[in-house]
């Protein structure tokens, strides 16, 4: 799905240059699920925006399915978002002003989808995460828990080919992060995604298929259960 | 429409914002209409006064300032104690020849030109020699008579006239033993279309009753110009012309000409009459006009400016959801249009907000202000002065008559006009202000739009980490 290849990221900050990624170069498989971990400030939600597209890396080549992003331009890149890649945030980043299901809707608002057709999507999103019962409600009438399972259904509603997830229970408790953890683990398999999540959580790390580590923009992989599977 | 679910409850959510926004624009809107409908109500009421000082239609007038003609005619009842006199003079105006009136016309850029007769009826009842002293001091009566040119209806002191009753003169009787009666003349005597009225003597059928506006001194009767050359015997005299020029722009050149070629008749356009305006309603016109548009265009850009920071403020506060629209795939241009779709929203109701507050603001000032008044200074000696209906009022009695008459002369010679004043708000200046209402939304609206340009969807999610 993804191929990187010496990829860097430099931020400038007034005088200072900050070198968020220092070349990084992956291979990530279709429908493969990689857990990236690493300790606050080391790069990797900066790695999750360069494979969002959300930005450009300063050096290094970006391949996404197969297409070498730097080629395309900004309203493809825009399309390519909103058709293939599904975000999720620590925060949840719901509209506040917006119901449960209307965030959800949001997402397919880029796509065109009739009124119609993006009401059944959105049901069956809601239902998908198990919160059909609440799709009226504000995000500030729903619970952390609940609050990440309507990101979770915004990003998928769109069927995306790969979910991005950025420290997804990172505020959540214990138990909650059990059951997101366990619903994107179910949707991950359901779906085919291709899963990319940052966490600071070993025991959600431990779920995934591979394990990268971010250390000072650099990354290597620790843990490969599909080699130790072969 | 997803568009306007989420419109509505943003605006819901950021109510304050809306509200303050919506308000800051209503203000200035408001100022500009109500500062548009005080200033378009004091040129009215300019225009009012001037018009009923000078006639409608009535460019330029043209008086003399040489010696006034007392002359006129003298109708003694031969009565052996008392003495009736009844005469018809033009005791304060100059007269000139009916030529001038011609030569006038022949000038370029004149359009028309009419001759006129400003003349005072006086009938005075003289006691006899040898009668016991009267009781009581008995005024002479005195009746304002003008003679107008029935050939220029269109033009002169009848111009302006509106026709109460009966009908004015026809172009086909200038020389009649007809007239035109004021209403209030009328009224105090009882005239009526068809009533007879004598005037130095002479029999005169009432054909028409008209009614001028309000403090613009009307003449009590107007007959032709020929009867009151004949009564008044200033065969061949008229003591104002009335000029009309071919168009607003050539006034003031028309004015020269006219100067030139008469060098001893004093000459008044309506500007200069403006000029010899004074009062409040000249501070009113210049208050509106000056204070009031700096008031107004000022209140306008402030709010614009308002609106602006605080669409702006508000999509920095925003910057995470913005963020994460542009992360689902939203185009910039499609998240600029739902914050324009806002800031329009808050400028349709500042707009209206505005509107009513203009009207408001318009019917409040009409409601409080006094009436206006204008006072216009008339020459001293009433006859240099500005011709038109002023000097057949107001300075009549000057020294010509002589005698008890004296005592009436109006010593300064200024007449005041008080004119009620409106603030006319029109559909026009509700249509520019709601025009600015939303454009200032939609500057508003753009502000925030580059805002949003500058996001990267990145930055804003590196927010949240
Ligand atoms: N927009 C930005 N401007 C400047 N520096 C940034 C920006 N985003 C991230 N950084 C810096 O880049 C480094 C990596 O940040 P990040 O990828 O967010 O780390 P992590 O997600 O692992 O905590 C940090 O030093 C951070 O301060
Ligand atoms: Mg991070």
């Amino acid at each position: 799905m993804y191929e990187l290849s010496n990829v860097t990221k430099n931020y400038q900050k007034g005088r200072r240059t900050i070198a968020a990624l220092r070349g990084v170069s992956l291979v990530i498989g279709d429908g493969e699920w990689l857990a990236v971990q690493g300790r606050t400030g080391h790069g990797k939600s900066t790695l999750l925006q360069v494979l969002g597209t959300l930005d450009r890396p300063s050096t290094g080549t970006v391949s996404f399915a197969g297409r070498d992003l730097a080629q395309l331009r900004e309203a493809h890149v825009t399309r390519l978002r909103a058709e293939s890649i599904g975000f999720i945030f620590q925060a949840f980043n719901l509209v506040p002003t917006l119901s449960a299901a209307e965030n959800v809707e949001s997402a397919l608002i880029p796509l065109g989808a009739r009124p119609a057709q993006r009401r059944r999507r959105v049901t069956a999103a809601l239902e998908s995460v198990g919160l059909a019962d609440r799709a009226r409600h504000l995000p500030s009438e729903l619970s952390g828990g609940q609050q990440q399972r309507v990101a979770i259904a915004r990003a998928l509603v769109k069927e995306p080919r790969v979910l991005l997830a950025d420290e997804p229970t990172g505020n959540l408790d214990e138990d909650t992060r059990d059951e997101i953890t366990a619903l994107l683990e179910k949707l991950w398999r359901d779906l085919g995604l291709t899963l990319v999540l940052v966490t600071h959580d070993s025991a959600v790390a431990r779920r995934a298929q591979r394990v990268a580590i971010m250390h000072k923009g650099r990354l290597s992989i620790r843990h490969d259960t599909r080699r130790a599977a072969q | 429409m997803f568009f306007f679910t989420y419109l509505r409850r943003e605006l819901r959510r950021r109510m304050r914002q809306a509200v303050v926004t919506a308000l800051g624009l209503a203000v200035g809107i408001g100022l500009v209409i109500t500062v548009t409908a005080l200033s378009s109500g004091a040129r009215t009421a300019q225009g009012k006064v001037l018009g009923a000082l000078f006639g409608v239609g009535t460019d330029i007038t043209v008086t003399t300032a040489t010696a006034p003609a007392p002359g006129g005619m003298a109708q003694i009842t031969p009565e052996p104690y008392v003495q009736h006199s009844d005469t018809l003079s033009s005791p304060t105006q100059g007269t000139m020849s009916a030529s001038a009136v011609a030569a006038i016309a022949r000038l370029r850029d004149v359009s028309a030109a009419a001759g006129g007769l400003l003349l005072t009826e006086i009938k005075t009842t003289i006691p006899a020699d040898n009668a016991p002293p009267p009781t009581g001091f008995q005024p002479p009566v005195q009746v304002s008579v003008t003679g107008v040119d029935p050939g220029h209806g269109a033009l002169g002191p009848l111009a302006a006239a509106r026709l109460a009753s009966g009908r004015a003169f026809t172009a086909s009787q200038p020389d009649a033993h007809v007239a035109v009666a004021d209403a209030a003349y009328a009224a105090a005597h009882g005239l009526r279309a068809g009533s007879a009225v004598t005037i130095a003597g002479a029999r005169f059928t009432v054909t028409g009753i008209v009614r001028q506006a309000a403090g613009s001194n009307a003449p009590q009767l107007y007959i032709p110009l020929a009867r009151a050359q004949a009564l008044s015997g200033l065969d061949g005299k008229v003591n104002t012309v009335y000029v009309q020029a071919a168009s607003a722009a050539d006034v003031a050149a028309v004015t020269g000409e006219i100067s030139r070629l008469l060098p001893s008749a004093t000459v008044t356009n309506s500007a200069s009459l403006a000029n010899s305006v004074t009062g409040s309603l000249k501070t009113t016109a210049q208050l509106a006009s000056s204070l009031g548009t700096w008031l107004a265009v000022l209140a306008l850009l402030a709010s614009v400016a308002v609106a602006s920071l605080l669409t702006v403020a508000a999509v920095g506060r925003r910057v995470r959801e913005f963020g994460t629209l542009k992360a689902l795939g939203w185009r910039s241009g499609r998240i600029t249009a739902q914050v324009m779709g806002e800031t329009l929203a808050m400028g349709i109701a500042g707009a209206a907000a505005g509107v009513a507050l203009g009207l408001g603001g318009a019917a409040a000032a009409a409601a409080v202000a006094p009436k206006l008044t204008a006072t216009v200074q008339t020459s001293n000696t009433g006859q240099g002065g500005f011709g038109g209906g002023l000097s057949a009022g107001g300075g009549i009695f000057h020294g010509t008559v002589g005698g008890p008459v004296q005592a009436f002369a109006n010593p300064n010679a200024t007449h005041t006009v008080a004119v009620p004043f409106t603030a006319p708000v029109t559909v026009g200046a509700i249509v520019v202000a709601v025009t600015l209402a939303i454009a200032a939304a939609l500057i508003a609206g753009a502000a925030g739009g580059w805002r949003i340009s500058q996001l990267r969807p990145a930055q804003a999610l590196a927010r949240v980490a």
